[in-house]
């Protein structure tokens, strides 16, 4: 292992080998969640297709085929309250006490690290599993069932509603990439007059970040659109109005992230672009502004991360059908069934939009900082 | 303003080796500088002729950092003037970015700019500031880079260049301006020992070549080879001046004396 002077092209695996016990155990805890959380969406997702006729607990439940999805519903009640889930669970539970006693009990005692990381990670897996498994026990057999399952999981009453949804989402899409394109051109130049040595410009520029920060958003769309674009008689929807607070507020919040950026800069970045002539401005724009720019890529992400969430609040605005945005259309299923399952399918849409996002971001960011040795750190 | 601080010692009216009479270059008159209450420079005069070359030595603190840095007005001295090719930069009607074209600085941090390869270091001020067209601004970077050797490294970003190579790289930089005058700031102190020689191989041959250059430094070897004239300074006045070589053979003032023996 290791012999002095010779060169090996990757490093020797040091976590050493595993053993029977931990490696039962890691299994017994992967089961248990495997069982707990897997197999009970799988046998969800079968009940709830399998359009059997009712049953008699559903009948005694209030469940009629007057109802939009009732056969949905009872199959997903009745998956839950199954001998098979009951058994399944069961199962789950004790690989997963097998495997919290046995993982806790021994992994200290473990001598290389890939068995000790196997205990560990075993338990873990036991306690979650054994946790979901003793939930989901009780709450087959309690009277909540399918009063949640009627309200959350009737997905059927959703299908005449999937149009708007789409068109909600399109908006939601529209209202948070204008808001965070005309906010990042607002912070840029409001960033710049923060730090002004004017303070004729510094003062304005402060007194604008501090009223849009200090201000709640729901107030500003509020205010915009029925006291200015209402009240004053402009010419402005409520979804032109929203997009503009949207702007004007997030420019605000990237202000802060523009500015903390560029005094993040060294000071020498700015003298050795004074000292070849270029003026302030052109200093900012060629020298500061572009590595400054990379630095607060992921504050400013995360800003466009809740702005996304954030567009729910035109909620408030009262938008035409064809303006609502996901949360509007989401509520407004919600208003004409009271079925909250448009409150999980909203949750879902929000999630596609804005995890793609991240996982977009951290590429750009990567690609921005490939070949730039130094600027980051 | 020289005239009301009759208390402050004074330096540069000696003419240099070989000055024959020529107009000054660059000359600082009476500069004062202070950070808050801090009292930095206290009344400093002295003045460049084309082709010599200045050298500031002191201990740290001592103000010479400083007033390299007023001499392009990166520092706005307090009070005094600094008069260079007969304008005063000190009046605020001077366009100080056109002065500064003629006036390279390389400073300690190198200070390359990191999202830009070597090469786009150098173009873009003659790009953006001197208006030079693309073609020419690559013919000027690559003339300036294979002076100080690296002409290889045109593409690479500062990040994947040494400690050295990035100082020749800014050298190159402030050349490719065609100064009248170069401002070095502490240029190799930022330097792994075995990389300050290349440095200082380019700021000599540049004294050859005859430009006319200020340079703070603690290289004395540099300084008494390379030097025409030294500023010995310490607590913002020019407590000695002279010819290095004689300086460094028979320092007159106490001060001296201390700081040589302590470097040396």
């Amino acid at each position: 292992m290791g012999a002095v002077g010779v060169e090996i092209s990757s490093p020797p695996d040091v976590r050493g080998p595993t053993a029977p016990l931990p490696a039962t155990t890691f299994a017994a805890g992967i089961a248990s969640l495997a069982l707990t959380l897997g197999a009970t969406l799988v046998l969800l997702v079968l009940g709830g297709m399998s359009n059997a006729p009712l049953t008699s607990f559903c009948g005694s439940e209030g469940i009629t085929e007057r109802i939009t999805g009732a056969r949905s519903i009872c199959g997903i009640a009745e998956a839950l309250r199954s001998s098979t889930e009951s058994a399944v669970l069961l199962a789950g539970v004790v690989l997963g006490l097998i495997a919290v006693g046995v993982g806790f009990a021994a992994y200290g005692r473990m001598d290389t690290k890939r068995r000790r990381n196997e205990m560990l990670a075993g338990a873990i897996l036991g306690v979650q599993g054994v946790l979901l498994g003793a939930f989901l026990l009780w709450f087959g057999r309690s009277g909540t069932l399918m009063i949640f399952v009627k309200n959350f999981l009737d997905f059927p009453i959703i299908s005449g509603s999937w149009g708007t949804l789409f068109t909600g989402m399109k908006n939601t899409v529209i209202l948070a990439f204008g808001g965070e394109l005309g906010g990042i051109v607002i912070g840029l130049v409001l960033a710049l007059f923060t730090i002004s040595k004017q303070r004729t410009l510094r003062a304005p520029a402060r007194a604008y970040i501090n009223f849009f920060r200090g201000t709640p958003l729901v107030w500003q769309l509020s205010f915009a659109y029925l006291g200015l674009a209402t009240g004053l008689g402009l010419n402005l929807s409520a979804y032109t109005t929203a997009l503009m607070v949207f702007s004007l507020n997030t420019g605000a919040y990237a202000a802060e992230v523009f500015r903390a950026g560029i005094q993040s800069i060294e000071r020498g970045q700015l003298e050795a672009a004074r000292g070849l002539g270029m003026s302030y401005l052109q200093s900012m724009r060629y020298a500061i502004i572009p590595q400054a720019v990379r630095r607060v890529i992921p504050p400013l992400m995360n800003e466009f991360v809740i702005l996304i969430k954030d567009t729910s609040l035109v909620l408030v605005l009262g938008l035409t059908q064809q303006q609502w945005d996901l949360m509007t259309a989401g509520y407004q299923g919600y208003l004409n069934s009271y079925f909250a399952s448009f409150f999980v399918v909203t949750a879902v849409g929000y999630l596609a939009i804005s995890l793609p996002l991240i996982r977009l971001v951290n590429w750009i960011e990567k690609r921005l900082r490939s070949g730039l040795v130094g600027v980051t750190a | 303003m020289s005239a009301t601080m009759p208390d402050t010692p004074r330096g540069g009216v000696t003419t240099p080796a070989g000055g024959n009479g020529r107009e000054p270059l660059i000359r600082l008159e009476g500069i004062h500088k202070w950070f808050g209450n801090l009292h930095v420079l206290k009344g400093i005069d002295t003045q460049l002729l084309p082709g010599e070359v200045l050298v500031l030595i002191g201990p740290s603190g001592s103000g010479k950092s400083t007033l390299l840095r007023c001499t392009n007005l990166l520092e706005e001295p307090t009070l005094g003037h600094v008069w260079f090719e007969g304008r005063d930069l000190t009046d605020i009607r001077t366009n100080l970015n056109e002065v500064r074209t003629r006036i390279g600085i390389v400073f300690q941090a190198f200070n390359l700019f990191p999202h830009k390869t070597a090469l786009q270091n150098i173009t873009l001020a003659l790009e953006k500031v001197l208006r030079v067209d693309a073609k020419e601004a690559r013919d000027r970077a690559m003339e300036q880079l294979s002076r100080v050797g690296l002409a290889e490294k045109a593409d690479s970003y500062p990040g994947q260049l040494s400690g050295g190579q990035q100082q020749r790289v800014a050298i190159a930089r402030a050349l490719a301006m065609k100064p009248k005058l170069m401002l070095f700031d502490e240029v190799t102190s930022a330097l792994d020992p075995e990389l300050v020689g290349e440095v200082l191989a380019v700021m000599r041959q540049l004294a050859e070549e005859g430009m006319t250059m200020m340079v703070v430094t603690h290289e004395m070897g540099f300084a008494r080879e390379v030097g025409n004239r030294m500023l010995f300074m310490a607590d913002g006045i020019v407590m000695e001046e002279g010819d290095p070589r004689e300086m460094f053979r028979n320092p007159q003032h106490e001060r001296t004396k201390k700081f040589l023996s302590q470097i040396l």
